[in-house]
């Protein structure tokens, strides 16, 4: 009798360490991998951080080159070609009356040619780094940008704002959207063929919306990714989207033609400095 | 006849909820339609087949018969449903041949155990359980599921286990197993009409469990989504 009561005691406890075994089993695969899922989601999140870092180091050291390039222009370059017109207005003058018809026509030709470089030299320095953008903001900075394009007359840009006094938002954002607009206006010029671009910059909650669209050929944007060059703009925008943690989409209207719809979460800046940066200050673009 | 069978609940209900518990799984699976799921359709067999034997040896327990032979005799079958569920989770050849082999091999083993451990088989009053297989079967099926656990450990391939079917059917599988291993050899010797040796709770352990099983089977099966089962 002792013996059957040893047994079932036993039996009862080898059953219930097996049952205690199986259920740490299943707690065990739980846990662990729930532990391999969060670990491999830091990784993740790590690997994402880094390549949004550097991508965002990569844009930097952009914007810190085409300002290096820009001053170099305008101090370098720029002062050169003015103190060459200075020398060709004194030439002309210590020359009088004495020279011929034809030397006459050189140094006007010389010093036209003069001009012409120092205004080429300022358009160059101003598109590298968009001072407009940095004194008074987005609007005026794609208005500006849309004036210049307008000597085209084959070509009609219209640009309207969601609102008529648009808050400044962080120099980062403004300048990213200023070069998307950038990207994607002059890629409708270069290959869309197109009579008519429109650009509408708005605010909805908390996200700024930027659509350029044209009435061009239109561009499928998966193929154009695809490509191993056509796509470099298209990338370059969503790279600059992503450090931002803004989206792009692609649409082609229902009348022709392409459309680029990118959005942004707003950064408003409430301390906006009134007086402007100096345009060729040398310094790392801090944004 | 209703009276008997009434009797028979009150004298063992834990057995009772035990046989017609199956049928909360059996109707999810078709309720929620997870039989479109090759492994869910063997499990629905599996259910169909486990409530069909389950009632007979009701049945012919209420009628104070020996129903032995129907437990040795669903052992194999209820190895070859269960592990064939497996055939259609790994993707490995070798193993699905060898699961064939094995299906084949237990189905021998079970037989020889059967006509081993009952010399006289015409004699159905004193038919005594199988004293290896039902254990073998354990270890078999004990042995698959943690094999199932590895892989899903190893592949990484599902965010949450709570909300994934075949884990809460695993789970059941591996607790029912777990809690009879040790108790199904005991049962050769002590399930007979001469006995005077009772179990006592360690008698009802396997069956809690085999109730357990059925509701862990009925969270999986509840949480299987046709939707999603292309994504599984």
């Amino acid at each position: 009798m002792q013996n059957s009561e040893e047994l079932k005691w036993a039996l009862l406890v080898a059953s219930l360490a097996m049952l205690t075994m199986a259920f740490c089993m299943i707690s065990f695969v739980m846990y662990y991998q729930k532990r391999r899922f969060e670990e491999e989601k830091k990784i993740n999140d790590i690997e994402k951080n880094y390549n949004r870092l550097l991508l965002d180091t990569a844009l930097n050291s952009e914007e810190t080159e085409r300002r290096r390039i820009a001053q170099d222009l305008h101090d370098d370059i720029g002062t050169m070609l003015s103190l060459t017109k200075l020398s060709l207005n004194q030439l002309i003058k210590m020359a009088g009356n004495s020279r011929n018809e034809k030397e006459d026509q050189i140094m006007r030709k010389s010093q036209s040619l003069v001009e012409e470089t120092i205004l080429h030299v300022r358009r160059i320095t101003r598109d590298l780094v968009p001072t407009t953008l940095e004194r008074f903001g987005l609007l005026e900075a794609i208005e500006e940008f849309i004036h210049k394009l307008a000597e085209d007359k084959n070509l009609t840009i219209s640009f309207h704002a969601g609102m008529e006094e648009f808050p400044r938002q962080a120099q980062k954002l403004e300048l990213t959207l200023y070069r998307i607009m950038q990207e994607l206006v002059n890629n409708a010029i270069k290959h869309a063929n197109c009579t008519r671009i429109e650009i509408t910059l708005e605010i909805r909650e908390e996200l700024i919306g930027l659509r350029v669209t044209d009435n061009g050929i239109g561009f499928d944007p998966e193929k154009m990714k695809e490509s191993s060059m056509a796509g470099l703009g298209l990338l370059g925008i969503e790279s600059r989207l992503a450090i931002l943690n803004g989206t792009v989409l692609y649409e082609k209207p229902e009348k022709g033609g392409a459309s680029a719809f990118a959005q942004i979460p707003v950064m408003p800046v409430a301390d906006v400095k009134l007086e402007p940066l100096h345009p060729f200050r040398r310094e790392r673009v801090n944004v | 006849m209703f009276p008997v069978y009434l009797t028979y609940c009150t004298k063992n209900p834990v057995g009772c909820i035990a046989v017609f518990i199956t049928l909360l799984p059996l109707i999810l699976i078709i309720y929620r339609k997870a039989y479109i799921d090759p492994s869910f359709k063997l499990l629905l067999l599996y259910l169909i087949f486990k409530l069909i034997i389950d009632v007979i040896m009701f049945h012919t327990a209420a009628m104070h018969q020996n129903n032995l032979l129907y437990f040795n005799i669903a052992i194999p079958f209820y190895y070859s449903f269960l592990s064939g569920m497996f055939y259609f989770k790994f993707s490995s050849i070798t193993f699905k041949r060898f699961l064939i082999a094995s299906m084949i091999g237990f189905l021998i083993f079970t037989v020889w155990d059967i006509l081993k451990s009952n010399s006289q088989l015409h004699d159905l009053h004193n038919h005594r359980a199988v004293l290896f297989a039902k254990t073998v079967e354990g270890v078999l099926i004990i042995a698959l599921v943690l094999l199932f656990f590895y892989d899903i450990i190893k592949s990484l391939q599902i965010p949450n286990l709570l909300t994934f079917p075949f884990f809460w059917v695993c789970s059941g599988l591996l607790l029912y197993y777990s809690s009879f291993i040790f108790i199904a050899p005991v049962f050769h010797y002590t399930a007979t009409w001469k006995n005077s040796f009772d179990l006592g709770i360690a008698n009802t352990i396997p069956t809690l469990f085999e109730i357990l099983c059925a509701l862990f089977f009925s969270i999986g099966i509840y949480h299987f989504s046709t939707a999603d089962y292309a994504k599984q």
